[in-house]
């Protein structure tokens, strides 16, 4: 237990004394709280072992008649219970209530839900229509269990992927340390081997040369410094293009919402969710793409009508080699004789008047022009 | 609007008209209804209401579309880009048919027999023809669905666009249904080719150019055989039947089948002599055994007895469109079997089985595209039917034929 927490647990009277069993923190160190979040009466750990170790019972509380089960119990992580109370509702509607913003329609959809999720969670917080809205939700994770199981795994894995990327930051500042360590190092003993260097030098060369030495020695470190800066730079900028191009590999981690395409239809609760197109399972090719071929509801085509105008027809090779097909004759005289069977023109016209009843203005002018001559026929004509 | 010179309808006017309290307002009009008068081109002014209310409601069509721009000219059209006046997006095309020198009295045969066939087919693949008017000087305007994506042919010879055998069934199956259609109502296209089939917007193929269809002919009528562009031409008519069916159009579907698998034309005679004798190399010269009756078409010429070719089997078909597969193959040896009484009818094709063998027809919407179609259009359009273009032989006389005007 965290020093901070046992600081907080002795600091009112109240958590000295089990509500339960009235022995106090005097009498046993040791002693733990927990509640459960049935109700959040505390009582210190050996109450519940006590009264819930052979199952379930009832809240020993006076007044409260909830049944809470031991496996429940649990420590207490805020001090005030109503807090404590209030991250478990929280936690528990947005485990639920877990749409994400790219799944609606327009940001201020998203605004609405958000709020709307608020007002669910005050709503139970405070015990304002705790039945319905308790209704409302068992409803909708029955209706949306499979988008609400997807969008948990995508929240894992963007967890997990942030946690990865934090450890893979964090390895990557301590070799950026590491390197700067072991550059300055590296500096540091050349330019003191360079001094050894010099020094030995001089003291093996003449005095005369004492001057030269030194400055060439000076001269050995310089360019051995910028040859390193140089080379330093270019392993540098190797390094920073690495580092771009694996950002960019473990850039956004393209999340498919496809696999979430369910519901929607049930999903009264919350208003402007993208309507996600379920790709319809592809119909077999028809070649007639919907219409009906050889649709005759009239009359039957036989194959062979006697007649003594359309018998020679067969005999005439001539007509056959060129392919005259009688059938087609025999199909299109019948389809002319019938063809006025089933149209209703009364029926059409009057379909067709419903349809047109704006544009009519055309005819409607010629038939007043037309009834204006009519009438002016049989008046005397006023303009002589 | 023409005003007619009975005498109801001249006081019908006056009455009509606020201005004519006094006698300037009527000589006014009067004048203007002579100028009308003089204008109207009608012969015989028997029916004078008839003759108002057409016109009117030729006026109303008229005023219902506003041209744009020129798509396209030939000899024969010219096309514009239109639109319709209460809504600018939605775009038609307007094929204004030229008066023609050889009819000079009435239209031509090309826009009444366009005009007659197309207001009776509505069907997906089949072009729309949404209204007819006059403009002045009695031109003849159709409003065509404008069907911006160029043609089939455009595709087949542009080597930079690859498709593949399910873009290819997507196509026939098109095209099979608007042909199908047609037959379905008793009506012969009698030119279908590559560059007769639109493409709209949505990648749907459109059977256009009805300027050579008819309708199914009774028994013992002569219908011409100068039809169908000559490589798409069946070969009876190239023997010069005169009573032929359905089947000629099947035979022009075939041709453009194997056009679409091989990228080039199949049987392109440049000549109708020379394409009889590419055919018969092709599938196999006919005889009376594999078509009945044969011998005793008008223009039939008998075979060399020693270029008889026999009639190619089904290998032949697989060697040569490996593309198609073995029951694609089947259905181009259907739709080219030399015999029209055996050939495969529109309805058959349909039924085949290659439809619904892998692969599956390309959705219309992701079949190739090229951009550029809305020139391509105009110019199908102003074409007159059956006419071959890209010949080189053809371009070769003219340019003799030149070069003999210049010498003389």
């Amino acid at each position: 237990m965290p020093p901070a927490r046992d600081v907080i647990a002795h600091r009112g009277d109240d958590d000295e004394v089990c509500p339960v069993c009235k022995s106090s923190r005097y009498l046993n160190p040791d002693m733990r709280f927990l509640i459960n979040p049935e109700c959040y009466h505390k009582m210190c750990e050996s109450c519940v072992d006590r009264i819930f170790s052979s199952g379930p019972a009832n809240c020993p509380v006076a007044g409260c008649h909830k049944t809470l089960r031991k496996n429940r119990f649990r420590k207490q992580t805020f001090e005030d219970i109503n807090v404590e109370r209030e991250v478990d509702i929280r936690r528990r509607v947005m485990h639920i209530l877990n749409r994400r913003e790219e799944e609606f329609d327009s940001k201020r959809a998203y605004d609405d839900f958000l709020e709307q999720r608020e007002e669910i969670i005050a709503n139970l917080v405070h015990g304002t229509d705790v039945a319905k809205t308790e209704s409302d939700l068992q409803k909708y994770a029955s209706e949306n269990m499979r988008s609400i199981r997807a969008n948990q795994a995508i929240e894992a894995q963007e967890a997990s992927s942030f946690r990865e990327q934090q450890t893979q930051e964090q390895e990557l500042a301590r070799l950026r340390r590491e390197a700067v360590r072991q550059e300055y190092e590296n500096e540091r003993r050349e330019i003191m081997a360079g001094r050894e260097d010099v020094l030995s030098r001089l003291a093996a060369g003449r005095p005369a040369d004492a001057a030269a030495i030194a400055r060439e020695g000076q001269k050995v470190l310089l360019k051995k410094s910028s040859a390193r800066r140089s080379e330093e730079e270019r392993i540098r900028q190797k390094q920073a293009a690495l580092r771009n191009s694996d950002v960019k590999k473990s850039g956004p981690g393209a999340v498919s919402s496809s696999d979430k395409a369910d519901d929607l239809g049930g999903s009264s609760l919350i208003k402007g969710l993208k309507k996600i197109k379920t790709p319809e399972p592809e119909k077999p090719y028809d070649p007639f793409m919907g219409y009906v071929p050889e649709k005759r509801d009239y009359y039957t085509l036989r194959d062979y009508y006697p007649n003594t105008y359309l018998d020679p027809v067969r005999q005439d090779t001539r007509m056959q080699a060129g392919g005259y097909d009688l059938q087609e004759y025999y199909s299109r005289t019948l389809m002319e004789a019938f063809a006025g069977l089933g149209c209703f023109i009364d029926e059409e016209i009057s379909q067709r008047d419903i349809a047109n009843a704006s544009d009519i203005s055309g005819p409607v002018a010629t038939k007043g022009a037309a009834m204006a001559a009519v009438s002016s026929a049989g008046t005397p004509d006023a303009s002589s | 609007m023409a005003v007619s010179p009975s005498g109801p309808h001249v006081s019908s006017i006056a009455i009509l008209s606020p201005t004519t309290t006094n006698g300037l307002g009527k000589s006014t009009i009067t004048e203007s209804f002579d100028k009308r008068k003089k204008s109207v081109l009608s012969p015989q002014p028997t029916q004078p209401a008839d003759r108002e209310i057409t016109e009117q409601l030729n006026d109303n069509v008229k005023q219902k579309y506003i041209k744009e721009k020129k798509l396209g000219e030939g000899t024969y059209a010219v096309v514009f880009l239109g639109h319709l006046r209460t809504d600018p997006s939605s775009f038609v095309a307007i094929k204004k048919i030229k008066v023609n020198a050889e009819y000079k009295d009435g239209l031509s045969m090309d826009a009444i027999r366009e005009v007659k066939y197309l207001q009776e087919l509505s069907h997906p693949n089949i072009i729309a023809l949404h209204d007819v008017f006059s403009s002045k000087d009695q031109n003849l305007n159709l409003v065509l669905e404008y069907l911006p994506r160029g043609d089939l042919e455009m595709l087949i010879r542009d080597t930079h666009i690859h498709y593949g055998a399910a873009d290819v069934k997507s196509w026939m199956g098109m095209l099979a249904r608007g042909v199908w259609f047609c037959h379905e109502n008793f009506v012969l296209h009698r030119d279908i080719k590559p560059n007769n089939l639109l493409i709209a917007a949505d990648g749907e193929v459109k059977l256009a150019d009805f300027g050579l269809a008819r309708s199914f002919a009774d028994p013992y009528l002569n219908m011409t055989h100068q039809v169908i562009t000559r490589w798409y031409r069946p070969p009876e008519l190239l023997f010069g039947a005169r009573q032929y069916s359905g089947a000629v159009d099947v035979w022009s579907m075939g041709m453009v089948f194997a056009e679409l698998l091989l990228r080039v034309p199949f049987v392109a005679g440049n000549s109708d002599l020379d394409q009889i004798s590419k055919i018969c190399e092709a599938f196999g010269t006919p005889t009376e055994e594999n078509w009945p009756g044969v011998t005793r078409l008008p223009n039939y010429i008998p075979a060399d007895a020693t270029h008889i070719a026999l009639l190619q089997g089904r290998e032949f078909f697989l060697r040569q469109f490996p593309t198609a597969g073995p029951v694609g193959a089947d259905l181009l040896m259907s739709m080219c079997t030399l015999d029209p009484q055996k050939r495969n009818t529109a309805f058959g094709v349909l039924k085949h089985g290659w439809w619904s063998t892998e692969p599956k027809p390309t959705q219309k919407q992701d079949l190739p595209r090229k951009s550029g179609g809305t020139k391509k259009m105009g110019h199908d359009l102003t074409r007159r039917g059956g006419e071959l273009e890209e010949t080189p032989f053809k371009n070769a006389t003219r340019q003799l034929d030149f070069n003999t005007a210049r010498d003389y």
